[in-house]
């Protein structure tokens, strides 16, 4: 699956096409609205992953651009700003979803994989491990055979955690995506943790105990 | 106590004391100079006995006028040269017309004693005059002063008053304008005109001062609202980094737990700077849609929303509603202020077993905590970055409550009991 990254920060960019290259995605990148347009009218690409702020004016004028010309494309927005306008506006000319800067790689990583499932692109709609299965559309887990029943916070950890299988995900990402704004001003994660425990109590009760392992004082790690 | 008050007060007791001192001088002026003038009457009453007695008239046909009597007696021998005032004071001057009428009235009258010796023979007099009518008119003078003085007393009083609102006008003006001024408006202070050079002074003064105090306080926002946005890419990178970092296994302990430490403090730099931008936005009124919300359902969203955290910490909540509260609000600046309030009741809450009461009425939020710290210091309390030494938090959340409280037009205040945090929100 080709995405194609805009963003000019350098060093920015290059973290996030290390990251999804790792997660098996072919990456390109452009630098400013001109570079890009060009891009996009040389190839096809699944998704662009677009910063608003560019050299040469709004990163805005990109997704209107993938709308008309590719509108089966997925578009993620980029916004330093986090201003509410900005994410309004783009939603509303198509931007299938957005992310503020600063923003964890994993979360990056989830909300592509959501894009893409939507839009239904190569028909990737579960994530299959050894004894595990994830249907992201029907959202069932199905552990050895059965059918677990999770609570949603259950299952958005699962998917999350699995949509980066060999990464560590730390705490903090899992706690900014799962609860978003209202995990801001907490101070500790249990929630988190006990969360976790329920997810994981669950899972070995239906035979499945390789997956999601504990990284000391870090976060989790879906598999080694 | 109001200047004005303060002068008049001061300017009326010198103003008594003065018309005082001043009357009982005018009588003693007004005595003194009617005694001269019974002197020199008494002098001249003198000659005409001389030049009687020199013309050889009996000393019995000295007539004694009103008020007036002589009396004329021979002596042996002239011992007295010198003329003798006296001033008398009692009822038992037996003048028919003037003691009389009324008994009691103390009758004052000069006498003057002399002796002269005329062809050969000695004779003593004594001439009396009385004063009674002369000292009824210097009364009636003094009198006549005293009623102008009080009169012009009033007179001037409210006069002072009236003339000195009148010129204190542009004063009062400018102050009740600073008053109401503050440094988040952006509107420039205009003053009344005035003529009067102090009040201009103060008045362009002013003028320059808050202009300044509002432009540097402009820019300091702009400040920290760039800092705040530009320090968005970088940190960006420095937490990506990180996060790619973390990935790889090939570190040893100390090594690990370095970066562990080094992104935890990135990831509370992005929360405070996150805090800092949201402040800044409410600053600069971004928020400004709103909508009618039912808050006791925008209560009760945000308690489900944060059940998690609820139940993790084995927390129960009371719910006591009394009112259903409808108001026209932003809805996401509601939703950040029930979030910390919540999250704060939460937070500071026993980490098992604790409680937490809501309560909504007419014109009322309240949300109550049980918790193990003490006593949060009152002044201080809505202030940024004011660190509970319990916890890791930012400091920003009450200031932002406030923050939003103020720009709703509410009230909140904040009271301790018995390990109880109550925070009180009126609507």
């Amino acid at each position: 699956m080709r995405i194609l990254i805009i963003e000019d920060e350098k060093s920015l960019r290059e973290d996030v096409v290390d990251y999804l290259s790792e997660n098996g995605y072919k990456c390109d990148f452009a630098t400013t609205v001109k570079s890009a347009t060009q891009k996009l009218s040389d190839l096809v690409y699944s998704c662009a992953l677009v910063d608003i702020g560019l050299p040469d004016g709004s990163g805005m004028e990109v997704v209107e651009y993938i709308k008309k010309n590719s509108p089966e494309m997925g578009v993620i927005m980029i916004t330093a700003k986090n201003a509410l306008e900005d994410k309004l506006e783009g939603l509303k000319i198509g931007a299938d979803d957005y992310l503020t800067k600063p923003f964890h790689l994993s979360e990056l990583n989830a909300r592509l994989y959501s894009v893409l499932r939507r839009r239904n692109f190569g028909g990737k709609n579960t994530l299959s491990f050894d004894g595990l299965e994830i249907d992201t559309t029907e959202k069932k887990v199905i552990a050895n055979g059965t059918q677990l029943q999770l609570t949603k916070k259950e299952y958005e950890i699962l998917v999350f955690l699995a949509s980066s299988p060999t990464h560590l995900i730390t705490k903090e990402a899992l706690a900014d995506s799962i609860w978003g704004d209202k995990a801001e001003m907490a101070s500790s994660f249990d929630f988190v943790y006990s969360q976790i425990k329920n997810l994981k109590k669950k899972l070995n009760e239906a035979g499945i105990t390789n997956y999601i392992k504990v990284v000391y004082g870090m976060g989790y790690k879906f598999k080694d | 106590m109001k200047l004005l008050t303060k002068t008049n007060i001061y300017s009326s007791i010198t103003t008594i004391l003065l018309f005082t001192a001043g009357i009982f001088i005018i009588y003693e002026i007004i005595l003194s100079k009617l005694d001269k003038e019974a002197d020199r009457r008494l002098l001249v009453i003198k000659t005409k006995i001389i030049n009687g007695l020199n013309e050889g008239i009996s000393p019995n046909e000295f007539m004694s006028n009103i008020g007036q009597k002589i009396y004329v007696r021979k002596i042996k021998q002239q011992t007295l040269f010198t003329n003798q005032f006296i001033e008398y004071t009692g009822r038992e001057f037996e003048d028919d017309v003037v003691s009389d009428n009324e008994e009691n009235r103390r009758l004052t009258q000069r006498e003057l004693l002399f002796q002269t010796t005329v062809n050969g023979q000695a004779y003593e007099v004594t001439v009396c005059m009385s004063l009674t009518e002369s000292k009824k008119i210097g009364k009636y003078i003094a009198g006549v002063v005293l009623v102008f003085l009080v009169l012009s007393f009033f007179i001037l009083f409210f006069l002072n008053r009236y003339i000195s609102d009148f010129l204190w006008s542009p004063f009062n003006d400018t102050l009740s304008k600073i008053k109401t001024w503050s440094i988040k408006k952006q509107d420039k202070l205009v003053f009344k005109d005035t003529d009067t050079e102090e009040f201009h002074l103060l008045n362009d003064t002013l003028r320059d001062l808050t202009n300044q105090i509002q432009s540097d306080y402009q820019n300091l926002k702009e400040f920290t609202e760039n800092v705040s946005h530009e320090a968005q890419t970088p940190l960006s990178i420095i937490s990506t980094k990180l996060e790619l970092l973390l990935q790889d296994n090939n570190y040893n302990e100390k090594q690990y737990k370095q970066l562990q430490q080094i992104y935890h403090a990135t990831q509370r730099m992005h929360k405070l700077n996150e805090g800092l931008i949201l402040l800044t936005r409410i600053e600069n009124k971004q928020f400004v849609e709103t909508e009618e919300i039912n808050i006791n359902q925008a209560i009760n969203e945000k308690i489900e929303i944060l059940e998690d955290f609820i139940e993790a910490k084995q927390i129960t909540i009371h719910k006591e509603f009394k009112k259903q509260v409808i108001k026209e609000l932003n809805q996401n600046l509601l939703s950040i202020l029930l979030n910390n309030l919540f999250i704060n009741a939460i937070k500071y809450n026993y980490d098992e077993g604790g409680r937490i009461t809501v309560t909504v009425d007419e014109d009322f939020i309240s949300v109550e905590n049980t918790s193990p710290s003490e006593k949060i210091d009152r002044q201080f309390i809505f202030d940024r970055f004011n660190k509970n030494s319990i916890s890791g938090s930012l400091g920003l959340g009450l200031s932002l409550i406030k923050r939003i409280t103020d720009f709703f037009n509410w009230h909140i205040s904040y009271s301790y009991k018995d390990h109880t945090h109550k925070f009180k929100i009126y609507l």
